[in-house]
């Protein structure tokens, strides 16, 4: 049997510094002043955290904290031998465990990031009622007037009427059923772009940019499009629980705010590609129902394109014209075989809204 | 052969007067751990990070001692982790409440809703109040646990109401704000049956840090007015160049005196702070100086701009392979072509992660251990033996509010 040694004993209950010997019996014996103060099995005893040299333990089955540090080096020896369980959960397998368990959450978190999300905004989307989505966009809508509150545009009439008969034709052409609302925004920067609920923003700058009415019912055809599919609603509800899940994972570890801007505008950047997709082909289909060129729209967008030097258009941003866009919208291209959409003064009128 | 152990070897023994707190620095295996970590961490997307908090701070607890015996942490990783998970459940639907009350209140006005953003400030304030008392009630020395009562939201409300009367008054009032909060979360600290309080006071702190308050300014205009004289009298610039120079000199200025200014802020918080701190009869003293501190914030800067230099050419040259493996086009629109692809933005997002990892590996090591360290080798403790018999009391709390923090504040009570 093992020589017993000096310890030092807190029960737990008090932190007065206890002198104790150890005794190796059947168990590890606390002993104080010749008589027993507490048997601590040995399978039951734990090492704890301690300064450097110090061996401190604790037993498991014991309530409280009560602690025994050892200092002699031969007698940390001697307990080392006799307490099997001194480490019974190496940190190294816990390690492993944390790695291979996090491998899971991200199979599962990119699953439903890729696949999760889209269905569910895809199928949550249209059961949302539409008194909800113009309630959303009524609140974007404030923000809208807010940014070009020095850009307003008081529509003339005639330039408003013509743009009612735009909009008419094209509504009757593609069945849309979402009641829409169409205004011209007096700024240059040469845009279109729906909110959720049924308002449609055309920058005048767009307008001028056109040579044709053509051009400018293809691009209204497409944001009557985005507003048929629902795609703000979607891509909101899309963007907000992607931001959701990105925040819950990367926590702030990693000053997470640049982090997850740059993955959800890669994420969301792919969903519009779905998007734009989508709302080209409604405008290409609404087209034809007119006789109308489909090409028209594509040919705006890429002489809007052409880069202005050191300034990148703001409608690529959001609406990258990709070779693959254009090559759909002039292989949908056929003869014109329906009227003029707008007659010449109606058009000059249009290209002139703005007062 | 039994070895004897004299008493003097085990109980060291206690000096009359004030017992240092004694800070065994065991640097190498704490850089080791932290970059060991933030490559875990990596790997884990993240979730080792609470695994990594709470060996920092079993390493931190057990290399501080006092009168030969060490603190002890407690807290594991898995309860951090069901913290968080517990936080985002209590989260969520704040999260979504707040997203609808935001709708309606723009629908109202525009930007009617930024307002509401004040109410997280309210929710940070009472995580790193109930975080605290986590950390509290994890910490055990001589076999006794500290512990913390304390309503969280008691304390958010006087930090945020605090915190108006700071911005309003430019930080004049910094010191009452930090003396009042002290005072509330020292009052419900306990160790065992010690009850703590705090009895130093914002007039004190007052006195002892307006002067850096006074010469951020002050340096600043000095400096740029010698410099504009210098300027007119040696070189004969004109006067209105020499103003706009001094104008644009100003903020250099600020920031290169920012690191000392900060040093000699936080040497006087802490001397303040730690003399006034009580448990029972026990009471302490730090006598850190800025110049302590100021060599570690150097280090960091240093560090920060070195990864900051070396993740800018590693991302230049992401963005140069790709361009260049993009065909058609002007450089520019391969650019912006590329800067959309998958393949240039995975390696793009694994540099800046790993970046991000290693700043804050510098900064685990200089700003938390070395820091600790620093303070803790200028402590001391005075009257311990009114600490000598103290009863166990408290409970361990759940690690919900460490959760809603997430595990940010590694350090610090």
């Amino acid at each position: 049997m093992a020589q017993p040694g000096e310890a030092i004993y807190f029960d737990g209950q008090s932190n007065r510094k206890r002198q104790v010997e150890i005794r190796f019996g059947g168990a590890l014996e606390i002993v104080e002043n010749g008589q027993l103060a507490e048997a601590w099995p040995y399978g039951d005893v734990r090492r704890v955290d301690s300064a450097p040299g110090v061996l401190r333990l604790m037993c498991v089955t014991t309530p409280g904290l009560a602690r025994l540090e050892i200092r002699d080096a031969a007698l940390q020896q001697v307990i080392e031998a006799h307490c099997r369980a001194l480490d019974v959960a190496p940190t190294r397998s816990q390690t492993l465990k944390v790695v291979v368990y996090s491998a899971a959450a991200l199979a599962s978190f990119v699953g439903l990031l890729v696949y999760g999300i889209p269905l569910l905004a895809d199928r949550l989307a249209p059961l949302l009622p539409l008194s909800f989505e113009r309630r959303l966009g009524d609140a974007v809508d404030r923000n809208v007037q807010f940014i070009f509150r020095d850009r307003r545009c008081e529509p003339t009439a005639a330039g408003n009427a013509a743009l009612q008969r735009l909009a008419d034709q094209l509504r009757q052409a593609s069945d849309l059923a979402i009641p829409f609302e169409l205004r011209v925004l007096g700024t240059r920067v040469e845009n279109a772009f729906a909110l959720p609920g049924g308002k449609v923003y055309v920058a005048h700058g767009l307008l001028q940019k056109a040579k044709n009415p053509d051009e400018v019912a293809g691009v209204i055809a497409h944001e009557f499009g985005h507003l048929q599919h629902r795609d703000v609603l979607r891509s909101l509800i899309k963007d907000g629980s992607t931001g959701f899940l990105l925040g819950l994972l990367f926590g702030d570890v990693f000053g997470g705010g640049a982090m997850i801007a740059v993955t959800r505008s890669l994420l969301t950047n792919s969903y519009s590609r779905d998007a734009e997709r989508d709302a080209d082909r409604f405008s290409v289909e609404t087209m034809h129902r007119l006789g109308r060129s489909p090409k028209a729209m594509g040919e705006l967008l890429q002489r809007i394109e052409e880069p202005i030097a050191g300034q990148i258009p703001t409608i690529l941003l959001s609406h990258p014209l990709t070779k693959e866009r254009l090559a759909t919208m002039t292989q949908a291209d056929r003869p014109v075989s329906g009227p003029e959409l707008l007659s010449p003064t109606e058009w000059a009128a249009l290209q002139n809204i703005c007062r | 052969v039994d070895q004897v152990v004299t008493p003097e070897q085990t109980f060291p023994v206690t000096p009359a007067g004030p017992a240092p707190i004694i800070f065994q620095n065991q640097r190498p295996q704490f850089r080791r751990m932290v970059l060991r970590g933030a490559l875990l961490e990596l790997i884990t997307i993240g979730f080792y990070r609470f695994w990594l908090a709470t060996n920092i701070r079993r390493h931190i607890w057990h290399s501080t001692s006092v009168e030969g015996d060490a603190l002890e942490y407690t807290g594991t990783g898995k309860e951090l982790l069901f913290g968080a998970l517990l936080a985002l459940a209590i989260f969520l639907p704040v999260y979504v409440v707040y997203f609808l009350i935001g709708i309606e209140a723009e629908r109202m006005q525009a930007f009617a809703s930024v307002p509401f953003g004040l109410f997280f400030y309210l929710f940070a304030q009472f995580a790193i109040f109930r975080a605290r008392r986590y950390r509290m009630t994890r910490t055990v020395w001589r076999g006794v646990r500290f512990w913390m009562t304390g309503s969280g939201w008691d304390y958010a409300w006087r930090s945020a109401l605090l915190m108006v009367l700071v911005i309003l008054t430019l930080g004049l009032f910094l010191p009452w704000r930090e003396a009042i909060l002290e005072r509330f979360k020292m009052r419900h600290s306990h160790y065992g049956d010690l009850q703590g309080r705090f009895e130093a006071t914002g007039w004190e702190f007052f006195k002892k840090g307006i002067w850096i308050w006074l010469a951020i300014p002050g340096v600043m205009i000095a400096v740029s007015v010698v410099v504009a004289i210098l300027a007119v009298v040696v070189w004969g610039t004109g006067s209105t160049d020499a103003g706009r120079m001094a104008g644009a000199l100003a903020p250099v200025i600020f920031w290169l005196s920012a690191p000392f200014f900060y040093a000699a802020f936080k040497a006087v918080q802490w001397r303040w702070w730690v003399s006034g701190i009580r448990f029972g009869d026990v009471s302490f003293a730090c006598t850190i100086r800025a110049k302590d501190l100021m060599g570690l914030y150097w280090k960091v800067i240093g560090w920060l701009l070195l990864i900051l230099l070396l993740l800018g050419a590693a991302l230049a040259a992401v963005a140069v392979v790709g361009a260049l493996s993009a065909n058609g086009g002007t450089f520019e629109q391969r650019l912006m072509f590329a800067s959309q692809q998958w393949s240039v933005l995975l390696p793009m997002i694994v540099c800046y992660v790993f970046a991000a990892l290693m700043a804050t590996a510098v900064m685990r090591i200089y700003l938390v251990h070395d820091v600790v360290e620093r303070i803790a080798e200028t402590s001391f403790v005075y009257n311990l033996t009114a600490a000598e018999d103290v009863t166990a009391r408290g409970a361990a709390v759940n690690a919900v509010g460490e959760g809603l923090a997430d595990s940010l504040e590694i350090f610090g009570f």
